[in-house]
């Protein structure tokens, strides 16, 4: 017998538990039946809060997406240099998703789904970084920079690649040789690296990378 | 309504609307006033927390032609 819970509880169990086994089996691998059975309602009560399972998958990415953590904080109080910024924003995401590996699981899931209208709610989510990262080297990269357009162009996709893949290291498949390295630490390792990749030292950074008006 | 500067962060997604709002303030006297035309839905929040925290004056919000346009 299930307990009795007021409407916007049930639709919260129904979602908790939605979000769970999304996580695990993605969308095409769980049916409304395994969702209503894991919060032991009947599908009927189910539908009568999500009137299909997209619309259920939908509010899952919802419930993520008012989860977002600012990143007002970090431009209010990091300054405006781009190295600055660029980790405080990392530092944002990584805390994020760290909390919550879910939505990883989801968005991994969802690459292989390919439902378009998923795949540009996570692509939005890397377009912060994309977009930052992009304007701000298209506005101090020397002009003479060999294959300027191209570096800037996938500078970003490798900020994105490299975020990625720490997060699945470290939160979804833990390794030994990364034990003694923090999350925090491997962040700030990695915007580092970024840094230096694209042939920029940080000391010219710190003098000269402010993103204008 | 006059602004004395404006600021077109179209199709950009936050954090660049606010560092670029934050950089067109400073380059603005107290009591003027900047226009900035934003098209990513978070900009709404995210504004509203700008200027909380900063002490600027969001004087207007509101949505024109499926853009968003805000006046701090």
């Amino acid at each position: 017998m299930s307990q009795r819970l007021s409407g916007p509880e049930r639709r919260e169990s129904i979602l908790s538990a939605a979000q769970g086994l999304f996580a695990n089996k993605g969308l095409h691998g769980v049916s409304v039946d395994e969702i209503a059975r894991a919060v032991n309602v009947s599908p009927a009560i189910l539908y009568r809060h999500f009137n299909s399972k997209q619309a259920l998958y939908n509010a899952v990415l919802e419930k993520f997406s008012c989860q977002r953590q600012s990143y007002v904080d970090t431009i209010v109080n990091h300054g405006t240099r781009f190295e600055d910024a660029l980790a405080g924003m990392t530092q944002v995401f990584i805390e994020n998703v760290a909390k919550n590996p879910d939505i990883l699981k989801i968005e991994l899931h969802s690459l292989l789904e390919g439902n378009p209208a998923t795949l540009a709610f996570f692509q939005n989510r890397w377009k912060s970084f994309t977009d930052y990262i992009e304007f701000g080297l298209n506005e101090y990269l020397p002009y003479d920079v060999p294959n300027r357009e191209k570096t800037i162009l996938t500078a970003g996709l490798m900020f994105q690649g490299m975020v990625r893949e720490v997060l699945i290291q470290k939160c979804l498949q833990p390794q030994d040789r990364l034990i003694d390295l923090s999350l925090y630490e491997l962040s700030n390792e990695l915007v580092a690296l970024f840094l230096r990749s694209i042939g920029i030292n940080k000391t010219h950074l710190s003098r000269k990378a402010t993103i204008s008006g | 309504m006059d602004f004395d500067s404006e600021l077109d962060a179209s199709g950009l997604n936050c954090p660049l609307p606010i560092l670029r709002a934050k950089k067109a303030i400073s380059a603005l006297d107290a009591g003027q006033t900047l226009k900035i035309i934003a098209t990513d839905p978070g900009s709404v929040k995210d504004f509203e927390a700008f200027c909380k925290q900063t002490g600027n004056e969001l004087v207007s919000s509101g949505e024109e032609d499926g853009k968003f346009v805000f006046a701090i």
